[in-house]
């Protein structure tokens, strides 16, 4: 027994001195020891937090951290506010029945293995995506490819089956239509995974170690220049508070919405950040919408008559929603587009908050309240729906909430159930719903996305096809998808959004924005199309401290 | 001795069979079509038809539900957990690395916990009553009612913002090991130190202490005594305590972002990565089955009435 006790003795030996170790040095050596380095570091390196690992970088495949894979890798053609630009590409032509486009590709471009990057490596890549067709569905070009031809080192030429007037757009996005270095592919493609991520991009990825890091250097060779930023690194940290500690204390320097448009660390935190004065925090303009789903297609569910659906949209009050719930950093949305959306300049009836405006539609619709009782009936059905959110998405939970609360004061019984994600993606592609949160694709997809999805099963099928213009709103939306003339798609896509805003399917709550917080002397912080990604390569620091 | 083991271990496998399989269905209950789950798991942005059929395919899941049981059992077996839904990486070859990660957490936290225990266990019983046992007492007790991550940010916040001792997060070096070790430590050890300290108490009122008080024996060589008597019933306890603490680092890890089996776990629960989750489950029950068989026959080797019993 003696020897258990030295043992025992000997552990709180060795615990004390674990414990000095860490803070044996005066405060002073340390500073000494840390700051320098840290100081210079933060100059030329950002560091950045992200609640998920970067994932599978394959580019052909959805597992990915879109941030990541949007430094690594690029597209054909560029998005911008301003419509399609050259990338990749540096012209094209599209022929007149809109099925053929020629691209002459930039020739200065190089992979970040040294393979060059030309036609055969755009056609080979085209061709791995293609291969697994199935899993890119909802980029409906990957259904109208019907070839891909090397005309000459830089000329290449995409054939669609039809004409698909968002080809462009589609070919810009993060993914699938990037580009990897030929050496890189598993069995002659992409599908089952790549053996490296080498792609043309701004930075190269150097180091990966799963679930706690990953870095990124700048690529000397980039053809748009070398980035002046030329480290940066992807941190696995938990959103909230350990990534506010982590940011006050300067082991990361650098914090944006992740994917699904959350902000790491809430208002107050930035706020705080901000008045050090050590940080800034940037927002984008609009990005997306987030609304709530009503389901026009749900037998014997009161959802399916547009009086009750005009009734839940004018008793939200998003304006407390935006400035309560959000702190200003969403902003109300009055239409499923904001007007920054591609042909979304439509002119539709805005819907004010009138909670009387929504018991006179009521009444009229013959739900009626007898007295004495709370909710409204119609033929002795009630007037009960169920809304369901994302339980992971503190917001959607809070606003649920106070949309039953305003609902109860009109009459209308709202149940509000917290489910996954995943779940509620379920529930939209079943149709199982009255009510559910959801949010459009954003800025780069839209509006063809969201408005493809109108008519898809898995999508907003259930949500669409309950209305007497269903039928003409399909006809209209597989009409703008091929047409080839510029005033014929803006008057379909503007009958489109009348109808589906005149029902009121699509319930807008606020638009979603991107913000970063960011060193202060952080310069030329911008924005893509994209809430996914971030143009890092065209950020600075002003000045070194 | 040697029989008992053997016969003590191959008890545990039927057990380890009913688990596997109630883990299997357990999982296999989810209303959802597999298919589904592994496409939203890949975060493919829209599942058609077509997909979710050759999804069911290409894994099997279209086989009925017990030929889908012994094909897993029988990999399981050899040590083949099949594929993550979210990476299609093989499960091993991400349980792998954060199992040790978590692993080297709890050794360290459990080496601290168990001599923390016997030491304050020890000296309160000897103390009983009196103010270092009352005060030992109470400090535990609201230490182990605080919230560990409660506890963990404001040292978090104390320890590397304010003094800039120790790094925030991450699995750097020792030194990312110093303020996880502590909270586990902190909040475990008020619960076993107690076991420690009535188990000492309740052997001080045996009758072979005043039997060795009476033969003469030096205090000190009766307390020793005592210990040795009480720890047979720590024992078991202190086995238990490696793979409940093993379990329970999800918070931990969570809020130090320490790259272990806690943080897979939930991001695998998030993302319906059942492989994944069977496989984790399936683990941490092994590690109870074990660790309970182990504290059986180390309390059997200290005490020779339990082999008879068996």
């Amino acid at each position: 027994m003696k020897k258990g006790l030295t043992f025992t003795s000997i552990l709180l030996l060795v615990s004390a001195i674990a414990l000095l170790a860490g803070c044996g040095q005066s405060p002073k050596e340390k500073e000494s020891a840390q700051t320098e380095p840290a100081n210079s570091q933060v100059q030329t390196e950002l560091i950045y937090a992200s609640s998920k690992d970067i994932n599978d970088m394959n580019p052909h495949l959805y597992t990915g951290s879109m941030p990541a894979q949007g430094m690594v890798y690029e597209s054909l053609v560029e998005n911008t506010p301003d419509g399609i630009k050259p990338l990749l590409a540096e012209s094209w032509d599209i022929s007149e029945d809109g099925k053929t486009y020629t691209f002459h590709l930039r020739q200065d471009v190089k992979f970040h293995d040294g393979e060059p990057f030309n036609a055969e490596a755009v056609k080979q890549n085209i061709d791995a995506v293609q291969a697994n067709a199935e899993k890119h569905a909802w980029i409906k070009l990957s259904t109208k490819i019907t070839s891909v031809k090397v005309i000459d080192e830089h000329t290449m030429e995409l054939t669609l089956s039809e004409a698909y007037y968002p080809a462009l757009v589609e070919l810009s996005m993060t993914r699938p239509y990037v580009f990897i270095s030929p050496k890189d592919f598993k069995d002659d493609g992409t599908k089952d995974g790549v053996s490296g991520f080498h792609g043309t991009g701004p930075y190269k990825l150097t180091a990966h170690k799963v679930e706690e890091n990953a870095t990124f250097e700048a690529n000397e060779d980039y053809w748009g220049g070398a980035p002046a930023i030329k480290k940066i690194t992807s941190k696995v940290l938990p959103a909230g508070e350990t990534t506010f500690l982590a940011l006050q204390k300067g082991e990361i320097n650098f914090v944006f919405t992740d994917d699904r448009g959350a902000d790491s660390i809430d208002v107050e935190a930035m706020d705080q950040l901000a008045e050090s004065g050590d940080y800034q925090v940037v927002r984008s303009e609009a990005m997306n919408t987030s609304m709530i789903v009503a389901n026009s297609s749900r037998e014997d569910s009161p959802v399916q008559e547009t009086a009750v659906r005009e009734a839940l949209w004018v008793g939200i009050d998003r304006e407390t929603i935006s400035k309560d719930i959000f702190n200003g950093t969403q902003t109300v949305a009055d239409t499923l587009f904001s007007a920054n959306v591609n042909y979304a300049k439509v002119d539709l009836k805005k819907r004010e908050y009138d909670p009387e405006l929504a018991k006179n539609l009521l009444d009229q619709a013959g739900w009626t309240l007898t007295d004495g009782e709370v909710v409204r009936k119609k033929n002795g059905q009630p007037l009960a729906m169920k809304l369901y959110y994302d339980s992971n998405s503190s917001s959607q939970k809070i606003q649920a909430e106070l949309i039953q609360y305003s609902m109860k004061e009109l009459g209308i019984q709202l149940e509000i159930l917290g489910e996954e994600s995943t779940s509620i993606a379920n529930r939209r592609a079943t149709g199982e719903y009255d009510l559910l949160f959801n949010q459009t694709w954003g800025l780069a997809y839209d509006p063809q996305s969201t408005i493809a999805a109108f008519t898809s099963d898995s999508a907003y099928k259930h949500t669409t096809s309950g209305i007497a213009e269903a039928d003409e709103l399909y006809q209209k939306i597989d009409a703008v998808m091929v047409s080839t003339d510029e005033a014929s798609r803006q008057s379909l896509y503007a009958d489109i959004m009348k109808i589906v805003h005149d029902e009121a399917l699509f319930i807008p709550i606020t638009n979603g924005r991107v913000t970063v917080v960011a060193p202060e002397n952080l310069d030329g912080i911008s924005f893509k199309q994209t809430q996914y990604e971030l143009p890092f390569e065209q950020m600075n620091f002003k000045y070194i401290n | 001795m040697g029989i008992y083991i053997v016969k003590r271990i191959l008890l545990t496998i039927p057990l380890l069979i009913i688990i596997s399989f109630i883990t299997f269905v357990l999982i296999n209950l989810s209303p959802l079509d597999p298919a589904v789950v592994v496409l939203q798991a890949q975060e493919v942005p829209q599942i058609t038809e077509e997909l979710i059929a050759q999804t069911n395919q290409a894994l099997g899941f279209d086989q009925p539900f017990m030929i889908q049981y012994v094909n897993w059992i029988m990999a399981v077996v050899q040590l083949d957990f099949g594929n993550s839904y979210v990476s299609g990486e093989p499960v091993w070859s991400l349980m792998g690395p954060a199992f040790m990660n978590t692993l080297k957490l709890t050794l360290v936290s459990s080496v601290f916990i168990i001599a923390l225990s016997i030491l304050l266990g020890v000296i309160c019983a000897m103390r009983e009553g009196k103010l270092l046992d009352r005060s030992v007492r109470g400090v535990s007790f609201f230490l182990t009612a605080m919230p560990s991550y409660w506890l963990a940010a404001m040292m978090i916040w104390y320890f590397s913002v304010k003094l800039d001792l120790l790094p925030t997060s991450g699995m750097d070096s020792y030194r990312s090991y110093i303020l996880p070790v502590i909270v586990i430590t902190v909040s475990y050890t008020g619960i076993y130190f107690r076991t420690v300290r009535s188990s000492m108490l309740s052997n001080m009122n045996e009758d072979y202490v005043l039997y060795a008080r009476a033969s003469g024996l030096s205090e000190k060589k009766v307390t020793l005594h005592i210990l040795r008597n009480s720890l047979q019933v720590a024992v078991s306890i202190f086995c238990m305590a490696i793979p409940i603490v093993l379990g329970s680092t999800v918070v931990i890890e969570n809020v130090f972002a320490w790259p272990g089996l806690g943080r897979l776990s939930v991001k695998s629960i998030l993302s319906r990565d059942f492989p994944i989750i069977q496989a984790y489950v399936l683990m941490l029950a092994v590690t109870f089955v074990l660790f309970n068989t182990l504290s059986d026959i180390i309390n059997a080797a200290m005490n020779p009435r339990l082999r008879k019993e068996f």
